[in-house]
């Protein structure tokens, strides 16, 4: 395959990450509803926008209309959808875009902490998060720097790294594991509740295993490869468990976007995956704008 | 191109910085307990115990901390006889949970007698057992809900009011109607510091714990007999967290309830706890009103942000009253409907259970959220409500329960308001979440001079209620004071002798017994056991007249067979109510309906002198 071809292929799994992330997060604010009711909800919030001359009634509704809680939590699903065509529509040149790009970031970043927040400040909620919310400025990065660009490599494997400790340190029992992965697994497998803590162990073991496995140049195709497949099975692992062919439009309303959302957590591996898999030759150092850095090559 | 690197480095930095920033403010943040188990010596290794009495057998369970791996197992239960302890039974503690479940058959429940179980030669922990109370006119029952232990809300104070006036009340039962435990993931934990907080009420007084779903580790809970669940949330119906956790859930808080009426298991190996206790002439049935009952996700048209969330008040509520919904579930049913028909040793008959039969509440939340209908209350499905109450009300049933977070009393209706059963729903020990009775139309037929919420009104599923009283928690924000978010606690009267039952409602830390103490407005109220089945449209069959005091009278429709209701009357005499234009049979007897007394009752037939052997 031509080079420029191989890149365009990296860039796309970037690019279809980030709008498949930014869409499935659309749909939840348009469809069902966001996370954000444990910061605005809540008495200092208010305190704070007392300050402005916002009464409660404002704030929260009269009960029989909306007010800024309501109305603003539903608008954001727009800032949502336009991140997501930015992700389809982003070029080198087109600045703006990549700006918006990075606002989009800081959208999930503040969605996830609203979740870290209602799981109760449990760090890894926040950290399993890090390729939803990386994926935009990865994304910037591969457009401003270049697609093998040593800052986009790395910010690609801050983004793995932390999908999959997160991910694990929830598996392997650090913090208590959710309901769902035994719920899931349960389902899925037709295994015992013993036979799922087991499983959930050794998934969440390997979880840190390929984290430590990238750094390591025999093994690192390996462990992105790994990781690919294992994103790709926990995202499409809600609408197989709760999927029926008895509920309304089969359950896809209720859990495919659970998949989608999570485009993330195979796409970055997949890049990486591909990105050290390629010949030493494509990997060799291209004219980086700006840095003078180096790509990392296998 | 500065500003994009800055950008790009503020991202990925803030993703870092701010769990961590985070965690280090949640150690300094007030917000939440947190929940341990304490080390004890091994003379305190027994934390609580609960007991039921019924049918001549006890059932008692002690809750013991962890035991050492080289600590016997063994637990005993003695029983002091003439001075003397004497071992009565013994049992290995069950770990996950480390519960220690008795049984004693042909317990003689007519003397007092005080107990204590035993580990090792160190522990012990002592209580009574009481006697029946069936030479007490009033049994008393203490209604709890909510025990969120959380500081934000003021969970984390002293729970001794309570404990103080349930002593000075002399409360005969306590009921607790769910969520003794908050902690989704260490029931164990929570469960211990429950009885540390209430053991010393629980050990001398027969105890119901209905676990629910916050016990049971999960937000909300339609059980659909064992299903696994694997959406967020739960509403796809089933249990989140995995069976064996909620056995041990389920050993913990009721294997001391008098046996299941129907004990096959469900799915993931879960149990049933479905039964009824008799206690002082009083019969409670004990309802299991989440454990069959079916998720709404992917069930019913969705109509809110949520599966189980209602918002649009223009939707149609038949579209959600789906075929094969099911609330208590047919095992439930028949257990019901037997128990209606069975007044042996019962005067008045009294339905516990997790929540309501109606949607008891407007405004959901610390922020004015409207819901106009919310399927984890038991509004939904609305067939399945109208079956619970059309068969509760064939026993003159009185509703107790808890889980709104907002202490109602409704009367609930089917065919037309006021024809079925009454309830009240106490409110939460310590309220972790708030809601509102706030109808946007003033209620119908109100008493004079009652709030304009109270009155007859449709829920957001169109079942019929009228309400009473509704302890609504101050608004705008509401605060964090336990009485400011309208906790507290409830007390049911029921009188034997009179056939009244009085319900109130009391706030945190006041002192009941003091005559200046007020209840939540709206609160004392009583009314009669009769109150409970007396549809508006009701005329009367002639005054029955017995040689007996307190027959046990059944009403059957001549027509279909189906019986309309068995009652205990109070005295020689009883005037049956009924529908207009029908036939019945009237069945009477000492105590149960086995003599026919006439096979043409009819709304004002003429009265009859009937003489049982």
């Amino acid at each position: 395959m031509p080079g420029e071809k191989q890149d365009q292929l990296l860039l796309l799994y970037l690019r279809l990450g980030a709008f498949l992330c930014f869409a499935g997060w659309a749909w939840v604010h348009f469809y069902w509803h966001a996370p954000y009711g444990v910061l605005l909800w809540h008495d200092n919030t208010f305190s704070f926008l007392q300050r402005f001359g916002i009464t409660w009634e404002e704030f929260v509704g009269t009960g029989v209309g909306d007010g800024w809680v309501q109305k603003w939590s539903g608008r954001i699903g727009w800032l949502y959808l336009v991140c997501a065509i930015l992700s389809l529509t982003a070029r080198k040149v087109s600045r703006f875009q990549m700006i918006g790009l990075l606002c989009g970031s800081l959208l999930l970043v503040i969605l996830t902490y609203a979740k870290f927040v209602k799981a109760q400040y449990q760090l890894p909620m926040f950290v399993e998060h890090g390729g939803q919310m990386l994926i935009p400025v990865l994304l910037v990065f591969a457009l401003f720097f270049g697609i093998r660009h040593q800052m986009t490599v790395k910010a690609a494997m801050v983004a793995f790294i932390m999908t999959f400790a997160g991910h694990g340190a929830y598996a392997i029992g650090f913090w208590p594991t959710p309901s769902t992965f035994y719920a899931m697994t349960t389902v899925i497998l037709h295994v015992e509740y013993q036979a799922a803590q087991i499983f959930l162990y050794i998934v969440g073991a390997l979880d840190f295993v390929i984290c430590v496995g990238i750094f390591i140049p025999s093994i690192r195709c390996a462990s992105a490869l790994y990781g690919a497949a294992w994103g790709l099975v926990t995202a499409l692992a809600r609408p197989a468990a709760g999927m029926s062919l008895s509920l309304n439009y089969w359950g896809a309303d209720q859990f495919l976007h659970e998949t989608i959302l999570r485009a993330p957590h195979f796409l970055i591996p997949l890049y990486l995956f591909f990105l050290w898999q390629q010949s030493p030759s494509r990997s060799a150092p291209e004219s980086t704008e700006g840095t003078g850095k180096p790509a990392i090559t296998s | 191109m500065k500003l994009l690197k800055t950008l790009s480095i503020c991202s990925i930095v803030l993703a870092i910085t701010i769990p961590a920033a985070s965690q280090q403010k949640k150690k300094a943040a007030k917000g939440r307990a947190i929940l341990a188990i304490p080390e004890v010596e091994k003379k305190d290794v027994i934390c609580f115990a609960l007991y039921t009495v019924s049918d001549g057998t006890l059932k008692l369970t002690a809750q013991l901390y962890p035991l050492a791996e080289d600590d016997t197992k063994e637990v005993r239960l003695e029983i002091e006889k003439e001075g003397r302890w004497v071992e009565v039974a013994k049992v290995n503690a069950i770990d996950p949970g480390w519960t220690a479940p008795f049984r004693v058959d042909n317990w003689d429940d007519s003397k007092e007698a005080k107990y204590r179980v035993a580990h090792g030669d160190e522990a012990t922990y002592e209580g009574i057992i009481r006697k029946n109370p069936v030479d007490k006119d009033e049994i008393l029952v203490a209604g709890f809900t909510g025990n969120s232990i959380h500081p934000t809300h003021g969970g984390d104070i002293s729970r001794q009011d309570i404990i103080d006036n349930v002593k000075k009340a002399d409360v005969d039962i306590l009921f607790f109607s769910g969520d003794q435990v908050y902690d989704h993931f260490k029931h164990y934990a929570g469960w211990l510091k429950f009885g540390r907080d209430f053991g010393d009420i629980i050990k001398d007084r027969p105890t119901l714990c209905l676990p629910d779903d916050h016990d049971a580790g999960q937000p909300n809970l339609w059980g659909e007999s064992g299903k696994v669940s694997t959406l967020g949330g739960a509403s796809d119906g089933g249990y989140s967290r995995p069976g064996e956790y909620v056995q041990e859930v389920e050993r913990a808080q009721t294997s001391h309830f008098p046996d299941p009426a129907d004990p096959h298991r469900i799915g993931q190996g879960i149990g049933v706890w479905f039964t009824n206790l008799n206690w002082g002439n009083i019969d409670f049935a004990v309802i299991e009103d989440r454990k069959f009952k079916t998720g709404p996700a992917g069930r019913v048209p969705k109509q809110g942000p949520r599966p189980d969330h209602i918002l649009n008040p223009d939707y149609d509520p038949t579209s959600v009253d789906v075929e094969g919904a099911v609330l208590l579930g047919e095992r439930q049913l028949n257990f019901l409907n037997n128990w209606t028909q069975d007044w042996a040793k019962a005067d008045m008959k009294v339905a516990l259970s997790a929540t309501i039969f109606c949607g008891g509440a407007h405004i959901h939340g610390n922020a004015n959220g409207r819901l106009h209908a919310d399927m984890d209350s038991n509004g939904w499905p609305q067939s399945g409500r109208n079956k619970a109450i059309s068969t509760l009300r064939k026993g003159f049933a009185f509703h107790y329960a808890g889980d709104q977070h907002l202490a109602t009393i409704f009367q609930h209706g089917i065919a037309e308001h006021g024809d079925g059963i009454w309830s009240f729903c106490v409110p939460s020990i310590a309220n972790l979440y708030l809601r509102w009775w706030q109808p946007l139309e003033p209620g119908a037929n109100r008493e004079e001079g009652a709030p304009e919420y109270t009155g007859d009104h449709l829920d957001g599923f169109n079942n019929k209620v009228t309400n009473y009283a509704a302890a609504n928690p101050e608004t705008n924000p509401a605060g964090n004071i336990l009485n400011t978010r309208s906790a507290g606690w409830g007390i049911v009267r029921l009188n034997t002798k009179s056939r009244e039952i009085t319900m109130e409602c009391w706030p945190r830390n006041v002192d009941i017994t003091d005559p200046a103490s007020e209840q939540y407005p709206g609160w004392p109220r009583t009314i009669s056991q009769f109150d409970n089945y007396n549809p508006p449209s009701w005329g009367k069959l002639g005054e029955l007249s017995f040689n007996v005091e307190d027959p046990v009278i059944q009403l059957i429709d001549k027509e279909t067979d189906e019986i309309l209701y068995t009652v205990r009357a109070n005295g020689k005499t009883f005037t049956p109510g009924a529908p207009e234009g029908k036939t019945f049979v009237v069945k009477a007897g000492k105590n149960a309906p086995d003599n026919i007394v006439s096979e043409k009752g009819k709304v004002g037939c003429a009265p009859q002198s009937v003489s049982l052997n």
